[in-house]
């Protein structure tokens, strides 16, 4: 794939998360943007002046609202100031994250704010994804998240047993990171003794899928400040470097009526790993990451997708579940905030995973801080059919010669 | 360019979305909701570092990113059409059925147009600008429809068609008995005499006159004893406890507050100047907030300075700035608050430029007009001159008269025989006419009722002064 080594370099400068919840009646969505727009102004310790742009993301129909970048300016302060809104169905907080990361790269602005918001509370997700389809006339391409296939997939290849426990394992994984990240939704307080219990008790949404296994809809919102590198370092004690990022995405429906080994699904999150890994360098990303913010709509997924970003073969991304090696303490932490099982505000999800990944590289991640250093973090965004986006930050501005910037 | 599209077996698929959907007012907007459903008010808020008001009421002001969400003020439900459109197609999700307006109302004391039903009207004669008024729904469904809706604003201002109108001129247009009735009573009831007590103004200070009040309290209390003594109305500028002039709301109203719980009867007339280098918006805003019943109007920009009587010296210069456009927004916006306004002319000058925003027609009648002598910067007090403008006043119209230092009991004798009011008070002058120091206000008021007498003036009560004046008691 094409790649052009960056004008200069960027830097996140400021974090500003919301607490996630079911609901926000105390708050309107530009009152609910604003608490993570200060946050991150604070953060970073700036003011709205020294911001040049915003980008605005979030899915589109969900809260019902038409253009709602105009009226939410009044809580991203964006009045007078160039916003642009940004719309790519479940990967939008990470596409504002590269968008935000292009338009300072590019010199075009200073500092650019990436915001994503979801207020799912308000709106009809499945009138917005669902009801578009047409399952008759070849209109599956918005039928969203919620499937059983991969269950059915990974069920097959490695046997009922231990792919119903793979899913539940990581499931509880995910609950215990939830339980250390005071903004995550859901923390149920799970335990791994559930497992056998959990298989067999939570209800079937798809299939094999449960429950238990799928996310959450959530109301919050995620900002997150990109500065060029020369500012970045004037005004940032620890800015953190976005070294590269991808989106691939193909347009394609889901295996709707049962596997079919002639049209396996649309490879995207291998084909973007490769291709970001190959023209970075990076041979085992394993080895090579610190950490990994996944987007997960749901453990199934998951599982199976750690198999492709990590470049694994055979069952050794099962190994790295059932070894919980992708705890807080392991080889690989993955989703120390809890991940999207624990809070899914579609239209910020996305950019809490890079935030999420920021604030680990920083050492700022509190509770859910990894306990050792982290120089290299990857993050992914998921969305659509099946879009991928990943982003890779680093501690250090040294991959690189010193002529960018 | 042909539209001929070949349309052979073209299959469409008709397709329907169903989107439900709640939305959250916020703490914000369901307050906006719940003031509207309980007290029937219309709340904004206002930023104060732009002073914008915004309706509804929002969290923080768009432009500075302030958060204003304590900053509340209540708007009135009067205000003006800045656009509108016309529904001309029936929905489900519509208010009302088609063709109705919705027009775009700019509140009276907001500076964002809210959007609201028009009724009353039909669209052809509806105009950008018009003044409606809200009309609140008579059970309440908890929604933005506790306005059920605005309609045109019901006109019940004089028109004035003259300047300075003659009485001859007057002659030719009959007055109903009604009117007749009302000028008569008004005549009989304008033997008596008002004193008003200026209790402090901006400018003396307690090291001049210790009795000069500067907390509520002590206005009050000052208020009291003026009105033992006499007095129908207080005129007032309201203080720190620094002694200096404040446009802060709260202090204002409480000071107006802490007189009106002390004095029932008594009437207060607040100052729109307020004090040296305030703004037009901090001057006015206070009056619309605290609705007095009469308020001070000031009808010329002139130098209001402080220079020494003996040796011409300049201590400070200032040009006291009152433009035509302040003096008609002021008054209309005292005239819509249903305070009224008492006209101060500081030379004759001032009066003429009164009855050339006057020609707007907003001003109701009884007109009240204040001579002001003696400022510096203003006419000092002559006999002839106070003679000339009281022949220069619209017909019917009240005047008091105060002046500054000596010139205050010279000016009030003239007025008390000249068929006018007094206005005495350590705002004019520190001192009785013996050259002591008054005790208070309330000494001076004394000094006025014995003018009073001597000129076979009965001193008016308050309500006799309201009655005259034209004022609504609160």
């Amino acid at each position: 794939m094409a790649h052009r080594k960056k004008n200069r370099n960027v830097g996140i400068i400021g974090i500003g998360q919301t607490k996630y919840s079911s609901h926000r009646e105390d708050v309107n969505q530009p009152e609910m943007i604003h608490e993570a727009v200060i946050a991150a102004l604070k953060d970073a310790g700036l003011t709205m002046k020294d911001v040049d742009c915003i980008v605005h993301g979030n899915m589109e129909l969900f809260e019902m609202v038409h253009q709602p970048d105009l009226w939410h300016t009044l809580g991203t302060g964006a009045y007078g100031k160039d916003c642009i809104r940004i719309t790519t169905g479940g990967t939008v907080g990470a596409t504002v994250a590269c968008a935000a990361d292009n338009l300072v790269a590019s010199g075009m602005y200073d500092i650019v704010m990436a915001i994503g918001f979801e207020k799912l509370q308000e709106g009809h997700t499945t009138g917005g994804i669902t009801n578009m389809a047409d399952p008759l006339w070849f209109r599956h391409l918005q039928t969203g998240a919620l499937t059983g296939t991969k269950a059915y997939d990974v069920i097959k290849e490695f046997g009922e047993e231990r792919a119903k426990r793979a899913s539940l394992m990581y499931r509880i994984i995910m609950d215990k990171h939830a339980g250390l990240n005071p903004n995550a939704h859901r923390a149920f307080g799970l335990e791994f003794e559930q497992i056998d219990d959990l298989i067999k008790t939570s209800p079937r949404l798809v299939g094999d899928l449960k429950l238990i296994e799928m996310c959450s809809q959530s109301d919050g919102a995620c900002c997150v400040i990109f500065a060029c590198e020369k500012k970045a370092k004037e005004l940032s004690k620890k800015p953190v470097w976005v070294r590269d990022h991808i989106t691939v995405h193909r347009e394609e429906v889901f295996v709707m009526f049962g596997y079919d080994d002639r049209n396996p699904f649309p490879a995207t999150h291998r084909f973007a790993a490769e291709q970001l890994y190959t023209r970075n360098g990076v041979t085992s990303p394993v080895d090579y990451f610190d950490v990994f913010e996944m987007y997960d709509p749901a453990s199934w997924w998951a599982v199976d997708w750690l198999r492709d970003f990590f470049m694994l073969k055979g069952d050794e991304h099962l190994k790295l579940v059932e070894n919980k090696e992708i705890m807080i303490g392991g080889k690989i932490p993955v989703n120390p905030s809890g991940g999207v099982i624990g809070s899914n505000p579609i239209g910020a999800t996305a950019l809490v995973r890079v935030a999420e990944a920021a604030l680990q590289v920083r050492g700022d991640a509190g509770a859910h801080q990894i306990p050792t250093p982290v120089n290299h973090a990857l993050a992914s965004g998921f969305g659509g059919t099946m879009w991928t986006v990943l982003m890779m930050l680093e501690k250090e501005l040294n991959w690189q010669e010193a002529h960018n910037g | 360019m042909s539209l001929d599209f070949d349309r052979k077996d073209c299959f469409v698929v008709d397709g329907k979305l169903a989107l439900p959907y709640t939305y959250f007012a916020g703490r914000m907007g369901s307050k906006f909701i719940t003031t509207l459903r309980d007290e029937k008010k219309i709340m904004g808020v206002k930023c104060p570092v732009c002073n914008k008001v915004y309706v509804p009421p929002r969290q923080t002001c768009e432009i500075d990113m302030t958060d204003i969400r304590e900053n509340w003020v209540e708007l009135r439900n009067t205000g003006e059409v800045t656009n509108f459109t016309v529904i001309r197609y029936d929905d489900k999700h519509l208010p009302r059925k088609a063709p109705f307006i919705l027009a775009l109302v700019k509140l009276d004391g907001a500076d964002s147009p809210f959007a609201h039903i028009l009724e009353g009207i039909v669209p052809e004669e509806v105009t950008l600008g018009m003044r409606v008024e809200a009309v609140f729904a008579k059970a309440t469904t908890s929604t933005i429809l506790d306005i059920d809706h605005f309609e045109p604003a019901r006109v019940s201002k004089v028109q004035v068609s003259e300047p300075a109108p003659r009485a001859q001129e007057h002659a030719a247009v009959p007055k109903s008995k009604e009117e007749l009735d009302q000028d008569e009573r008004r005549k009989a009831m304008s033997k008596k005499i008002i004193i008003t007590a200026a209790l402090a103004g901006a400018a003396t200070m307690k090291n001049q006159n210790p009795a000069v009040p500067y907390s509520p309290q002590e206005f009050a209390d000052d208020a009291y004893k003026c009105w033992k003594a006499g007095a129908a109305m207080v005129h007032v500028h309201a203080r720190e406890d620094s002694g200096m002039a404040t446009h802060d709301h709260g202090r204002i109203k409480d000071t107006h507050d802490a007189i009106r719980e002390k004095c029932p009867d008594l009437i207060v007339n607040m100052s729109s100047a307020v004090g040296m280098g305030k703004t037009a918006e901090q001057r006015i805003s206070q009056i619309i907030h605290v609705k007095p019943e009469m308020a001070s109007l000031n009808t010329n920009t002139m130098n209001f300075s402080l220079v020494d009587r003996k040796s011409g010296k300049v201590f400070i210069d200032f040009v006291f700035e009152n433009t035509f456009t302040m003096l008609q927004d002021f008054g209309k916006a005292m005239e819509e608050a249903g305070v009224k306004p008492e006209m101060e002319l500081y030379d004759m000058g001032g009066l003429d430029n009164w009855a050339l925003i006057a020609k707007q027609g907003f001003f109701t009648r009884p007109f009240n007009f204040n001579f002001v002598w003696g400022v510096a910067g203003g006419q000092a007090f002559r006999p002839d001159a106070f003679m000339t403008m009281k022949h220069a006043l619209p017909e019917g119209a009240n005047f008091t008269t105060c002046g500054v230092g000596t010139d205050q009991f010279p000016a009030i004798t003239m007025s008390s025989l000249a068929g006018g009011h007094m206005r005495v008070g350590l705002e004019d002058n520190i001192r009785i006419p013996t050259g002591e120091l008054a005790k208070g206000s309330y000494e001076q008021v004394e000094w006025a009722v014995k003018i009073a007498q001597i000129a076979g003036r009965e001193v008016a009560t308050p309500d006799e002064a309201r009655a005259i004046m034209g004022l609504r008691k609160r």
